[in-house]
């Protein structure tokens, strides 16, 4: 796997999301346009791309308030970085790093800076999951109800959320969020199978019925 | 899967494969379940196979948490003010007036 994943790197520029971004049809020409200081094809550009950048800013923070600042963020840096864009890889791949990336500077600044990445994402014991296999499970077995998994993933611990996120949902491979999140690959895997554990006895978890309409609507 | 360092399939324990359960997940398609190696375990272990089938479903269902939400307006026109206040000085680019 870990040579599978290694030659899918060296052949492929972008490897991860690449795949699931095909070029988008008149973004070519609205990007050279940007590049040249068209002021219309920035906004084509967000429009192209808002709902993309702001879904990932989503899953890893968690939180609609914290997503839309990093949000601006990302098209401010856009803006102004745009002239950079070479053309190797997707734009939208190029676009989706450059976010990832500001993300993770974002919640290194938030309290992740003292100590390294690898460290900080093990969430404390309250959070990790209980080793234990548990009996089988009907809720679980054959399917998993997509908005208890949305809310499920929201609650995750920020390192949970954060690997799971690159991993099961944005297709990255296990090398490529170490070399991210500067960390081992073996952290990464460890990491994203612990918030599987973590997910699935979230999931087993008898829904509350007390909770408020308000946040059982939203969806992250 | 010929990583040597993997216990010997048929004679693991549940508390070996739980060890490597993340490197059984990553070196395969994902899918630990349909591996022919580990089928006889799993017959044998029904609480891991349940584990495996969960884990599975949800790995599976987060494939499609990939929906594309729509931002708020407030988030362009918060971009369209920040470049306002910042100038072109800074990016010598235009300020975008429209979505």
């Amino acid at each position: 796997m870990d040579l599978q994943g290694l030659q899918m790197t060296q052949n492929t520029p972008t490897p991860g999301v690449y795949k699931r971004n095909p070029p988008i049809a008149g973004e070519a020409e609205a990007i050279e346009a940007a590049k040249n200081g068209d002021a219309e094809a920035f906004s084509r550009l967000y429009a192209l791309h808002k709902r993309r950048v702001y879904t990932l800013c989503l899953r890893m923070l968690g939180n609609v308030s914290e997503a839309e600042d990093m949000t601006q963020e990302a098209f401010l840096h856009l803006f102004r970085k745009i002239g950079s864009f070479r053309g190797e890889s997707a734009f939208s791949t190029w676009l989706h790093r450059l976010t990832v990336n500001l993300v993770l500077m974002h919640l290194r600044k938030k309290g992740l800076n003292l100590v390294s990445l690898e460290e900080t994402i093990n969430p404390s014991e309250d959070d990790a999951p209980k080793r234990d296999f548990g009996g089988r499970d009907l809720q679980l077995t054959g399917s998993v109800d997509r908005v208890a998994l949305e809310r499920a993933v929201a609650s995750l611990p920020p390192g949970y959320r954060m690997v799971f996120v690159l991993h099961d949902v944005e297709g990255f491979e296990h090398n490529e969020i170490a070399t991210m999140l500067e960390c081992s690959t073996g952290n990464s895997k460890s990491q994203l199978h612990k918030a599987r554990l973590k997910l699935r006895e979230l999931l087993r978890q008898p829904e509350q019925s007390d909770q408020p309409a308000s946040l059982k609507e939203v969806a992250v | 899967m010929t990583d040597p360092s993997f216990p010997h399939f048929d004679t693991m324990t549940p508390a070996d494969f739980e060890k490597y359960l993340p490197d059984f997940f990553a070196n395969g398609d994902g899918h630990v379940s349909t591996d022919p190696r580990l089928q006889n375990f799993l017959k044998n272990n029904p609480d891991c196979a349940a584990l495996v089938r969960d884990l599975e479903a949800i790995a599976d269902q987060a494939r499609s948490l990939f929906e594309p939400t729509e931002p708020s307006e407030a988030v362009w026109d918060g971009i369209r003010n920040k470049l306002k206040l910042q100038g072109p000085e800074e990016d010598d680019l235009p300020i975008p007036q429209t979505v």
